[in-house]
């Protein structure tokens, strides 16, 4: 009820004080506008028409503030190109002219009026109806006794008089009062709309573009991380060992006629070297791309990590669907990694996964009972994930205090 | 005894051709796809076959999806699958028919060349074999409230071996304990699990335990 009353106040607010605004900025807008454009022949309309995109934008800036109030967002404010460095002072002056943004607030001061006069018309009558209805008892009092005064109830047809008037403005008052919320808000609504899609709908396409160009940023330096990490893994590991094995095996070539013991005892020792090759190029191309992954989603993929790890893993997947494959991966990297720097650093004994859809957001939280201290900061390995994340438009949040216990949470939408 | 080889390498087909002829058995058909797969067991009804998990088309679990079929066509026809990875969920679609003959391990078991054959002759007499590292992922805890919880260190050992398709007597070499203690430590795991064990037969046993483990 308190949240609804101050939902309502907050609106009518909106409204009441636009209002005024709207007028202003209308007749500072056309009159502007209208001298600028007929003057611009003889230049004097050029800095008129700069000037008067200058207070569009105020007024731009003014209704943006309270549009975040209104639309519960954070405010969002559009790049305004600044004049080139080393320009000219004409060229400074007709820069607000050069930007698209400016002449969308220009447009938004003009259209605000008429829909502003609609927004503040309903709002009046949404507030102003339940009070009269409501207060009726009070002042009819004195009006019913008005000889000559004829209201509402009689000209229905429903009888005359201080009771029924009374209940009939009642009725009407108690209407008006629940339906005011919604009308207050639809009116704020209105105005909002006009102004979200004007003034900040270029400002949210700019922000998702950086966002994406963040992104991407991320999974660019991710990949080339990982290839790195990969040629240098090949080259310390199976590399090296199949350059020994070969030197074992024309070893064991030599002893073969001297001393066929000893061939059997290098031959054998070269067999260990060669599993041991196999283990790591296994766990080389897991850590590419697991095929459990590719095969059969992240369910049993995860549940095989949660099979490999050292320490003692509950496991609670409750979502068998599968993925569009890069979000199924980075999600499967995050455990894998996360797993990895269980096993490593935090001394836990118990881990625990769990795997979540939530609507449109797919949720991998890992905890352990260890002694915390993992931070997303070079090193770690969190950064990288981190990276991982942004690149599916994810987030990772870790909550790791110092003595434990460590929490993760990976979030990825996948609406 | 006859055999069919499946896998799509050729260096690995010949390498195994060469291994099993040297040792004795019969391999009365090499393919290098899944339908070419399921085509030889019907016709041929082989005494076991080698399969290779990853095969032409798809690349991803073709060589699996064909020994299912096989088994569908030819019921329990004996199938042994060679893979470069062990996973649970490759060893659930194999058990799914609960009428043993399977066997899921790493390629690399294939060194240890006597170890192979064993497996294979037992997958043959319809046993069943499984990679110790399949096993000790379904031996991970997977809730708090796990019977598995309540087992002994040494019962956890004898289940383990048991569900990778050893018999008691293996078990007890193995453990170097005797035949009697290897007896009394299943009759507890059973009790434990809440299974039955009344059934001798050893690989109807194993099935229980797996289809425990997996469930």
């Amino acid at each position: 009820m308190r949240s609804l009353m101050r939902r309502v106040l907050l609106d009518t607010r909106y409204t009441v004080v636009g209002f005024p605004t709207a007028v202003i900025a209308f007749v500072l807008m056309v009159a502007g506008f209208s001298a600028g454009v007929g003057t611009a022949v003889v230049w004097i309309g050029v800095p008129l028409l700069a000037g008067t995109l200058m207070v569009a934008r105020g007024f731009a800036d003014a209704e943006r503030g309270w549009l975040s109030d209104v639309l519960d967002r954070p405010p969002v404010r559009p790049r305004y190109t600044p004049a080139p460095s080393g320009a000219g002072r004409f060229r400074r002056l007709v820069n607000p002219l050069t930007i698209g943004q400016s002449w969308l607030d220009l447009l938004h001061g003009v259209l605000n009026f008429p829909i502003s006069i609609a927004s503040f018309v309903l709002t009046a009558v949404a507030w102003a109806v339940p009070l009269a209805g409501l207060t009726y008892p009070i002042y009819g009092l004195v009006t019913s006794r008005i000889p000559g005064n004829v209201e509402l109830p009689e000209l229905l047809g429903l009888g005359e008089g201080y009771l029924v008037n009374s209940a009939f403005y009642l009725v009407l008052g108690l209407a008006f009062a629940v339906l005011m919320p919604v009308l207050v808000r639809g009116s704020a609504l209105l105005r909002a709309s006009l102004g979200r899609a004007l003034l900040t709908g270029v400002a949210e396409l700019q922000e998702r573009i950086s966002d994406l160009t963040e992104g991407r940023a991320a999974a660019v330096s991710a990949e080339a991380n990982a290839l790195r990490k990969l040629e240098r893994d090949i080259h310390d590991g199976p590399q090296q060992r199949l350059v020994s094995l070969a030197m074992e095996l024309s070893r064991a070539q030599r002893q073969l006629a001297r001393d066929p013991e000893a061939a059997s005892a290098t031959i054998k020792s070269a067999i260990t070297a060669t599993r041991e090759t196999l283990d790591e190029l296994r766990a080389l191309s897991r850590g590419i791309a697991p095929p459990i992954l590719s095969d059969r989603g992240l369910a049993p993929a995860l549940a095989a990590l949660a099979g490999r790890a050292t320490v003692p893993v509950d496991l609670d997947v409750q979502t068998i669907e599968r993925y569009p494959a890069a979000i199924e991966n980075a999600l499967y990297f995050v455990c894998a990694e996360t797993l990895t720097n269980v096993a490593k650093h935090s001394r836990a004994t118990v881990c625990t996964i769990q795997l979540q859809r939530l609507g449109d957001a797919l949720m991998l939280t890992i905890g352990d009972d260890g002694v915390g201290g993992a931070h997303v900061a070079k090193g770690h390995g969190l950064a990288g994930l981190a990276d991982r994340l942004r690149a599916v438009d994810g987030e990772l949040t870790v909550q790791s205090p110092d003595g434990g216990p460590t929490l993760i949470v990976a979030e990825v939408p996948c609406g | 005894m006859r055999v069919v080889v499946a896998d799509d390498a050729v260096l690995i087909r010949e390498g195994l051709v060469r291994l099993l002829e040297e040792f004795g058995f019969e391999v009365v058909a090499t393919v290098g796809d899944g339908d070419a797969l399921v085509e030889a067991i019907a016709e041929h009804k082989p005494d076991v076959s080698v399969v290779d998990v990853r095969m032409p088309p798809s690349f991803t679990d073709e060589g699996l999806r064909a020994a299912v079929e096989a088994r569908r066509r030819v019921p329990g026809a004996p199938v042994l699958i060679l893979s470069q990875y062990v996973e649970v969920s490759y060893a659930d679609d194999l058990l799914a028919d609960a009428r043993g003959a399977v066997g899921y391990l790493l390629k690399d078991r294939v060194v240890d060349v006597d170890e192979f054959l064993e497996g294979l002759r037992r997958v043959a007499a319809g046993g069943t074999v499984f990679d110790p590292q399949v096993v000790s992922q379904l031996m991970v805890r997977r809730r708090k409230d796990d019977p598995l919880a309540q087992l002994t260190p040494r019962e956890r050992e004898v289940l383990g071996l048991m569900a990778e398709g050893k018999s008691n007597p293996a078990i007890g070499r193995q453990l170097v304990i005797s035949d009697g203690a290897v007896e009394k430590h299943i009759r507890s795991i059973f009790s434990k699990l809440g299974l039955y064990a009344e059934d001798a037969d050893q690989h109807r046993r194993v099935l229980a335990v797996l289809a425990y483990l997996r469930s």
